[in-house]
């Protein structure tokens, strides 16, 4: 594979060490997968993803903007895809809720386009240089009315470089805002990583493919035909909804096939979209359903279980919607519990208690003071659970 | 980390147990100071000296929201196979260039860890069951290179000589790919001073 890696930025990641910043790792794989266009406006825990940006792209040729606000920012990425351009912008929660109307638009103008929600903790201002999940439902319905949505979640500095990929991938072939979630401890870590390496990162839903036809993908079918400004012929582009002309319509049937196609291109390519890791599959009585940082600490748990002979599997989500339907399922049917640790009131755990209970029990376990939860925690739970749910 | 995690040792692998630092496979690191003292560098030098050693590092920082002064760490874990949980679970050598570092994070210290701190801001530091080095590091910078600043990448020296984590050759790479550019004989020089430090002449107990 070729990759358009940026010599400069590579010359200053210490060839020997590979020492990378998540932030950074965004920002290569974002250079790596064809994204020439990045509009923003700096935020903490997420602004070195765009210092990056601004000091990189110039040099191979791509336009950096830095714009007054986060509205600016996405709806000058939203014009850049439209021409055709492969855009991304990087924020953090507050910049995020600024942007929700335009990711609706992206998503009915059918505009391919990455934004990376660098998670701090809220709501509002909240606590800047503190880690959270508390964006993972905004995530999904931030926008209005009933839009398809895939949201990633990277929990350590080679998700942050492949997710990036993916996402870029994912955007270009169903023509649709993609969100990839962090928060800041996998933003501003520092971790030993070689992007070289990235394919030892396999997952067992079986990886994206980095290879045949990766920067420009085929568009999956149920996508309208692109109106690309700048070419021949007269594109319309509108958040209203419309034909295959581009141009408005009330006509119900037209407006539900309209919507329809929009949910559909998402959710019947869950076996493409979806991205998982099951840890110690079908060994475990119970199951640790994790995501982002504290899917590392429910690893690190399953390390702990293991030694006191505690039966675990994890179930490691790198693909948090379209919902992994399939995979939750069949966890659900095996175990007598899910428990699912993250860094707010219990979002996912809603989600997958909706998909798992007439299998099993879901158990949320939700933390909010601006720590990440710690292996031991999560198997002093698991050891006070265990047991107390038969399985059905 | 509270009190209640730092007592669970969660991490700490058997084989590891009263074993040098040098030799151990995982290894949890807190560096402690306040905002300006580059205590986040040190860190990231320190993580990227142990990454040229072959090891799996992860380095992760807490500090206010404050540009200067307030509190500020750096925390580095150097570990044989790959890190799963990212921060801290206690401290197996703690470097506190402040006494207020030094007060807040001592609890967290293992048995059989190391505690290094600087005796020009701390006359008699906390009692715990670590070997405890006190060293003017500030001073001793500025006799070395004429310029207090530099007491970071002597205390890194110092830490590398006293504990034999990293090879020096590894933190004298990574010292001059990290620091500013035209200041690399300087902290070369405080560097060295530190390594040479004789453990017995600074030992606390």
């Amino acid at each position: 594979m070729e990759l358009w890696h940026s010599h400069i930025l590579r010359e200053t990641i210490d060839q020997d060490s590979l020492l990378v910043q998540g932030n950074r790792a965004c920002a290569l794989g974002a250079l790596d997968s064809g994204v020439r266009f990045f509009a923003g406006y700096p935020i903490t825990p997420s602004s070195e993803i765009m210092e990056t940006m601004a000091r990189e792209l110039p040099l191979v040729g791509g336009v950096f903007l830095q714009m007054e606000d986060e509205i600016a920012s996405i709806c000058a990425c939203i014009g850049a895809s439209l021409t055709g351009e492969v855009a991304m912008t990087a924020t953090s929660g507050p910049g995020f809720s600024l942007m929700q109307e335009a990711i609706g638009y992206a998503a009915v103008a059918e505009a391919p386009l990455v934004v990376v929600d660098v998670m701090r903790m809220g709501p509002s201002t909240g606590r800047p240089t503190t880690p959270s999940q508390g964006d993972v439902m905004q995530a999904r319905w931030g926008t209005h009315g009933d839009h398809p949505a895939i949201v990633l979640a990277a929990s350590n500095v080679a998700d942050m470089y492949r997710l990036t990929m993916a996402a870029v991938r994912f955007a270009q072939r169903f023509r649709t805002p993609v969100t990839l979630l962090a928060d800041e401890v996998v933003g501003h870590m520092r971790e030993s990583f070689a992007p070289e390496l990235v394919g030892r990162y396999r997952l067992t839903s079986g990886d994206f493919d980095f290879t045949e036809g990766y920067l420009r993908p085929d568009m999956v079918r149920e996508v309208h035909p692109p109106h690309t400004l700048g070419r021949k012929g007269h594109p319309h582009v509108t958040g209203l909804i419309h034909d295959d002309t581009g141009f408005p319509t009330n006509d119900p049937k037209k407006s539900e096939q309209f919507l329809l196609q929009l949910h559909d291109k998402v959710v019947h390519h869950r076996d493409e979209l979806c991205l998982y890791d099951v840890k110690n599959e079908g060994k475990g009585r119970v199951c640790i359903v994790a995501y982002g940082s504290c899917a590392r600490s429910a690893r690190a748990a399953l390390k702990l279980a293991k030694e006191e002979g505690l039966p675990v599997e994890v179930l490691h989500l790198y693909t948090l919607f379209p919902l992994p339907v399939e995979i939750i399922q069949a966890v659900a049917r095996r175990c007598e519990f899910i428990l699912i640790p993250e860094l707010n009131l219990g979002q996912y755990a809603r989600e997958v208690r909706k998909m798992a209970e007439n299998w099993t029990t879901v158990i949320s376990m939700g933390k909010i003071d601006g720590t990440l939860i710690t292996p031991r925690e999560i198997l002093d739970r698991l050891e006070e659970l265990i047991g107390k749910y038969e399985s059905i | 980390m509270t009190d209640a995690q730092a007592q669970t040792d969660g991490m700490v692998i058997a084989s590891d147990a009263g074993k040098p630092l040098a030799e151990r496979h995982f290894l949890e690191v807190r560096f402690g100071g306040s905002g300006g003292q580059g205590v986040i560098l040190m860190g990231v030098i320190l993580a990227v000296a142990a990454t040229r050693d072959h090891r799996y590092v992860v380095q992760t920082q807490s500090y206010g929201p404050e540009a200067r002064g307030g509190y500020s760490r750096s925390d580095v874990i150097i570990a044989r196979n790959p890190v799963d949980y990212p921060q801290l679970t206690g401290i197996d050598l703690l470097v506190a260039l402040s006494a207020e570092a030094a007060q807040k994070y001592t609890g967290f210290v293992r048995s059989h860890g190391v505690f290094i701190f600087d005796s020009g801001v701390l006359a008699t530091p906390p009692r715990i069951t670590a070997d405890t080095y006190g060293v003017p590091f500030a001073k001793l910078a500025l006799e070395a290179t004429g310029r207090a600043q530099t007491a970071n990448i002597l205390t890194l020296g110092a830490v590398v000589g006293l504990t034999g984590i990293i090879s020096p050759d590894s933190l004298e790479k990574a010292v001059l790919s990290m620091v500013p550019k035209g200041t690399e004989e300087m902290n070369q020089a405080a560097m060295r001073r530190g390594l040479e430090l004789d453990g017995e002449e600074w030992r606390v107990r």
